[in-house]
């Protein structure tokens, strides 16, 4: 019986190594060839120069195009306005989203369900749609939000919503807010209804109830979903692609860059493959960094 | 008691004025596609004075309805394979000890964080070596690739919670792993596997950057890419422009609102 046993054993184990390998290495196969490889090429054609009609005229130039980025005006500006992105994301996405979530859960009695459903309708419309319709409320001949800042009395920006740089910027947040805030919402709504009835029952007994209640007693029990909310919106901040190329096209005169624009613009525009490698190796590098404080908060949880 | 009423009131005008602001440009697209060109110009605000059914002729000239059908077999391709490998995958992860495990798991995490854009040169040189520019496979592929990592991490939480007993009997009759993937795994995965193949169906129809670089051909365009030409066709005929938007977008919001509560329900996994 117990040799039996045995024999059952080994032959299951060296069976299963087989089975667990073909069940794992078509993932492996995938991701090496489309994303490791990829990603090794980048590193590596990040120290030369090449352009896309010049395939096989590589010539090397070491860490020349990564000094190229430190002196480029327009890397530091794109920069810059990933991180803007960044922050204000995350106080319109998670922070309103947020103040909806809680609304949802505990504010109001009837018509909960419509109200996430519209709210969170934008989520699935392609960015690029969203960009074009966004479009025709900006747009200075047609555009309603023309029609009412003037209706208001105010007066409009002489350059439209999209020219000014500093106007855009801000007008590129709201079109992602308007598209975003719904995820962010249902992403923390699902927190929210994971603290026990009791919590609050307890807390009102203590004397806080209404906002007081939900600074003090909700928000640190859904730290963990507050963090992964915010942790996906810098991920996405940091691929911000398609409102600015449908927007601005990075411009006028490169202000509106992002990261992922202005890569496309090196690389595809104006074929300089080797730098924009290099810019890519600068956004690897923050991906990753933000993939590890992922992996690091998801352990905590 | 009155503390509570005006709570109650701010509680509902902020929420119903944050709907206003998410249905206001859905509203403005689907209206300015029956307003004449004189109406859209005069009276930005106002409503259609007939329903003209011009724009959508004009729309439809771009040919939307094959970035439709390009969009719909990259993203069935796609998502198949991207949840029958990573749910295999997933799979291993949570269930045999190899000492690889934690180094294929890390990896995994490194591919979800690696965004299309920090490799787009190298990418595309692949794909044009291959010949595969401007081919729906060319697109699938790396689309496929990219969507498995996260696809892997959702999978592993739900193998893991999964009772251990069912497989052990299975074990004790001599089925393999595989037998047991096959048998009895897959067939008690319908939510997980639902709330995967509706997030990767909603990223891959919506997917733009690297379907931007690989179809520049009119034949092969993906729907996101398709919509850039309405504005290269239509340039200020804004009609023509939101009756494309309309036809593209209606149909997904149909569909969502029928599964509202799975796609709710998929992403709203993600925070735990």
């Amino acid at each position: 019986m117990n040799k039996n046993n045995t024999q059952i054993n080994s032959f299951s184990l060296s069976n299963d190594k087989v089975s667990a390998t073909i069940l794992l290495v078509p993932a492996l196969i995938f991701c090496t060839i489309f994303i490791f490889i990829p990603a090794i090429g980048t590193i590596v054609g990040s120290f030369y120069s090449y352009s896309l009609t010049s395939m096989n005229n590589w010539k090397w130039v070491g860490f020349g195009n990564y000094v190229k980025a430190t002196q480029d005006e327009y890397f530091w500006v794109a920069l810059k306005n990933n991180f803007i992105i960044v922050f204000a994301s995350i106080v319109l996405q998670v922070g309103v989203g947020t103040i909806l979530a809680a609304i949802l859960d505990r504010g109001i009695k009837y018509g909960r369900v419509i109200f996430r459903t519209i709210i969170f309708t934008p989520m699935v419309i392609s960015s690029v749609a969203v960009s074009l319709i966004w479009l025709i409320i900006y747009d200075p001949n047609v555009g309603i939000l023309n029609a009412i800042v003037k209706s208001i009395g105010l007066s409009t920006p002489s350059k439209g919503w999209l020219g000014d740089p500093n106007i855009s910027i801000w007008m590129i947040m709201i079109t992602a807010a308007w598209q975003n805030t719904g995820f962010m919402m249902v992403l923390i709504l699902a927190g929210l209804q994971g603290v026990s009835k009791e919590v609050y029952d307890a807390a009102e007994i203590d004397g806080a109830t209404g906002v007081k209640a939900f600074w003090y007693i909700t928000l640190p029990m859904i730290r963990n979903v507050l963090i992964v909310a915010i942790l996906i919106t810098t991920i996405g901040a940091f691929k911000v692609f398609e409102f600015i190329f449908v927007f601005t096209q990075g411009g006028p005169s490169n202000a509106t860059q992002v990261l992922g624009t202005y890569i496309y613009l090196q690389a595809f525009n104006l074929l300089h493959m080797g730098y924009a490698n290099a810019l890519s190796v600068i956004l690897l590098i923050i991906a990753l960094f933000l993939g590890w404080l992922q992996l690091k908060s998801s352990r905590k949880a | 008691m009155s503390r509570f009423k005006i709570a109650n009131i701010i509680a509902y005008g902020f929420v119903t004025l944050f709907s206003i602001y998410v249905l206001m440009p859905i509203l403005v697209m689907v209206l300015t596609t029956f307003k004449s060109k004189r109406e859209i110009f005069l009276e930005p605000l106002g409503i259609p004075s007939q329903f003209g059914i011009s724009s959508f002729e004009k729309a439809l000239t771009v040919g939307l309805g094959s970035f439709m059908l390009n969009s719909f077999i990259v993203s069935f391709f796609a998502v198949f394979l991207i949840v029958t490998i990573s749910g295999m995958a997933a799979y291993v992860l949570s269930r045999i000890d190899f000492k690889i495990n934690k180094f294929v798991y890390l990896l995994v995490v490194a591919g979800f964080a690696i965004p299309p854009a920090a490799v787009l040169v190298p990418l595309y040189t692949m794909v044009s070596n291959l010949n595969l520019l401007n081919s729906l496979f060319g697109v699938i592929m790396p689309l496929t690739a990219f969507g498995i990592p996260f696809t892997v991490i959702l999978f592993y939480a739900f193998f893991l919670d999964f009772p251990k007993e069912v497989e052990e009997a299975a074990t004790i009759d001599g089925c393999t792993k595989l037998q047991i993937f096959f048998r009895i795994i897959v067939p008690l995965s319908g939510p997980v596997i639902a709330s995967a193949a509706i997030f990767q169906t909603v990223w891959i129809w919506n997917e733009f950057l690297l379907a931007l670089i690989m179809l520049t051909s009119d034949d092969f365009k993906t729907l996101p890419i398709g919509l850039l030409k309405l504005r290269g066709e239509w340039t200020s005929d804004w009609g023509a422009i939101m009756a494309g938007l309309t036809i593209a977008v209606i149909p997904v919001l149909i569909v969502f609102l029928i599964f509202q509560k799975y796609f709710v329900r998929s992403l709203a996994g993600l925070g735990k």
